[in-house]
Parts: C-alpha cells; sequence; structure tokens
C-alpha cells in the first residue's frame, strides 16, 4: 500500500502534533448545509475533530508517513530537486495493478522500493485468509477500481 | 464514549536523561573534545560509562546532551545524511556542512526535541572548528564551547583560563580540568572523563578514570567542628595599686 507523502518540505523527525479543527465538511449534505437527517442536530463538541484526544494517537498514525518523508527530504538535500519526485514517480509507476481485486495482492517491487521487503508485520503471519474472505463480486469491484 | 488520552508530556519526564557536562575546544592543529559519563533517568544514574562522544564522520565528532533519544535520534540521521553527502560530493564533509544539517534538524523540531549539541572536527578547508547548536536550535562557531546542566558551573573557570595558541598538551589539560570541576559540582554529571582528539592524522581517545580526575578544593566542613579553647596557662596576673 502507498503510504501518502507529506507536503512538508521540511525534516521532521517526529509527526507535529495535529492543530484542533472545527469543520462543516465532515457532516455537509449536497446544501452546504450540515445534514441533521443523517448526523442528528448540529453540536460543536462534535465537530471538534475526534481524533484529538490524544497526541500519542496522532503520532502513531503518521509516523511511517513522516520518516518516510524525513528520508525525501534528505534526498532533496543531497542529490537535488529531482531525486524525490524521482523516488515517488518510481512507486505509483510500480503501483499500476492490471489484475482484478483478487484475493491476495501482494507487490514485492513496491516493497522493495518502500524499504519494507525484510519486514515482518503481524498481519503478515497472523491472519488467516480464509476468515476474511469477502463474497466475490468482482464485476463491482472492477468498477471502483477503473472508474478511479 | 470518553478516549483514553495519553500526555505526552508526561511520558518525555521520566526518559533518560543525559544531564551532563560535555566541552569542545579547538587547538593549532585539531579539536579536543570531552565529555562526562553519567546518564540519568530521574535520581537513579543508568548508564555511568557513557560515551557521549558520537562519531558523524571520519573526523568529525560530536558532544551530545540533554534528551539521551533525541540526540541519539537526531546523530543517527546526520550520520546517513553525511554518508549520502560523501557518495555524492566524493570526499569528507567540512564541519560546517555538518554543523549546518545538525542545526537544521534542532531548529526545525524544536518544538519536539530537548538537545544540545556540540559539533567539533578537523576539515582540510579551514583546519579545526568547533560549533555550538544550543537548545533554540542556532549555530555559532567559537574557539570553545561548553554545554550541558555541568557547564553553567565553569563559564568563569574558563573564562579565565583559556588562551589563544594553546598547544595539544595544554588544551587537554584545560578540558581535563574544567570538566573535573563541572562534575564535581553538578549532581547530574560524573562517572569518567572521556576525551576524542581530532587531527588531520586521525582520532584518538583518552579516557580518565573517576580515581584520577584533577582534584580541587573538596570542600571543608565548618559548621560542627569542635570549638577551639583559648589557652590561658600563660596568663599573667596584671599589676594592680592597692
Amino acid at each position: 500500500m502507498l503510504t501518502a507523502p507529506q507536503k512538508d518540505p521540511t525534516p521532521r523527525l517526529a509527526p507535529a502534533p495535529t492543530p484542533k479543527t472545527a469543520s462543516l465538511a465532515d457532516t455537509a449534505n449536497s446544501f452546504g448545509l450540515h445534514d441533521t437527517l443523517q448526523y442528528g442536530p448540529r453540536s460543536f463538541a462534535a465537530e471538534v475533530t475526534a481524533t484529538r484526544t490524544s497526541g500519542l494517537k496522532d503520532r502513531l498514525d503518521n509516523w511511517d508517513a513522516t520518516q518516510d518523508n524525513l528520508r525525501l527530504v534528505m534526498e532533496r538535500n543531497v542529490y537535488g530537486m529531482h531525486m524525490p519526485m524521482r523516488r515517488l514517480m518510481e512507486r505509483k509507476l510500480v503501483s499500476h495493478n492490471p489484475h482484478m481485486p483478487a484475493l491476495r495482492q501482494s507487490n514485492v517491487h513496491l516493497d522493495v522500493l518502500m524499504g519494507r521487503d525484510e519486514t515482518l508485520q503481524p498481519a503478515d503471519f497472523m491472519m488467516p485468509a480464509s476468515e476474511f474472505t469477502q463474497p466475490m463480486d468482482i464485476h463491482s469491484d472492477m468498477e471502483k477500481k477503473l472508474r478511479m | 464514549m470518553e478516549a483514553i488520552s495519553v500526555d505526552m508530556n508526561r511520558l518525555k519526564a521520566g526518559e533518560v536523561n543525559l544531564g551532563t557536562s560535555i566541552m569542545a575546544v579547538q587547538f593549532k592543529d585539531g579539536v579536543v573534545i570531552g565529555a562526562d559519563s553519567r546518564t540519568t533517568t530521574g535520581s537513579y544514574i543508568a548508564n555511568r560509562v557513557t560515551d557521549k562522544l558520537t562519531h558523524i564522520h571520519d573526523r568529525i565528532y560530536c558532544c551530545r546532551s540533554g534528551s539521551a533519544a533525541d540526540t541519539q535520534a537526531i546523530a543517527d540521521v546526520v550520520h546517513q545524511h553525511l554518508q549520502m553527502y560523501t557518495q555524492m560530493v566524493g570526499g569528507a564533509p567540512s564541519v560546517h556542512v555538518a554543523a549546518n544539517v545538525f542545526q537544521d534538524l534542532c531548529y526545525t523540531n524544536k518544538d519536539n526535541l530537548s538537545a544540545g549539541i556540540i559539533v567539533a572536527g578537523w576539515d582540510k578547508e579551514v583546519g579545526p572548528s568547533v560549533y555550538n547548536i544550543p537548545l533554540g536550535g542556532g549555530l555559532f562557531r567559537q574557539p570553545w564551547a561548553i554545554g550541558g546542566s555541568g557547564s553553567t558551573y565553569v563559564y568563569g573557570y574558563c573564562d579565565a583560563t583559556y588562551q589563544e595558541g594553546w598547544g595539544r598538551e595544554e588544551t587537554v589539560n584545560f578540558v581535563k580540568n574544567t570538566l573535573s570541576l563541572a562534575m564535581s559540582r553538578d549532581g547530574s554529571s560524573g562517572g569518567v572523563i572521556r576525551m576524542c582528539i581530532i587531527t588531520e592524522e586521525g582520532v584518538e581517545r583518552a579516557f580518565v578514570p573517576g580515581n584520577e580526575l584533577p582534584k580541587f578544593w573538596e570542600g571543608n566542613e565548618v559548621l560542627g567542628a569542635p570549638l577551639k579553647t583559648k589557652e590561658v596557662s600563660d596568663a599573667v596576673p596584671m599589676p594592680v595599686d592597692a
């Protein structure tokens, strides 16, 4: 899976604490107003981003993206502006998957480029695939994928 | 539902701390860097023989003070950066480049870090140089620099003692004496003195064990000593008119 590259040109060592935000965008309906039917009456407490209860959660969620960004910034400083562009281009090229969204998806080339070809995550060996089979609706899966 | 919240500052409170005395002094042919060897977690000494002099490149070392984790992370990133730089440029980086990489990291991350670093070394362009990067992430080139919690006790000694034009022996003695004084006054500094002498020829490590530290005034308990009674046996009676 391609982690989203952060648009941060500075060499952050650890994720910066995310600021508290309040936004109508999450609950807006097609008129641009708060959708009371779906989300209930409008309240400020609900609008402030719920994830701000713990700095630790944000830090852990953004950890991999931040470390990757640090590497890209370092390469930009040493080799030049072209280097991070090339790396991101390589990752994008390699992620192109013309196959159907089948059960097992593994992209060794992307793992190598992301530097995780020699690491094991618990998900790799602790999830018996049989428990997680979705009903095979290949047509809707392909529709979703091709309209991306 | 109330989510469990973790106070990030509380996590940092008990972490391993390099309360410390570090210094670097430049002399004619190179630099001498030195540090004490104590790492504390609160009042427990986590490591009494720490090596705070970290190799960054062949002729560039840094002294670390502040949070042990933060300074190790920064030093690792700079080390990697300079390795890539060496491959790209085809030669050793100058101390100025290394110091600027440190400064870039320390300043950008100043909200997250507590790290005071002294970068020192020898390079072909300039010869020996010492750069001080205190807590805020500023960069200062100086002929000598001291840092860490123990440094506050020895600013006066250093100002009074330092002379320009010293050779290697005098500089090593200066570093040894300064660090001894700092270690004897500062609770978070102690152990042994580790030094590196960096010249064009190479890097030489020196070690002064705790029982061979230079000794200065050790203190004297005055209160509680027995009162000195004055001898009156040789008193002569005064002639008095009857």
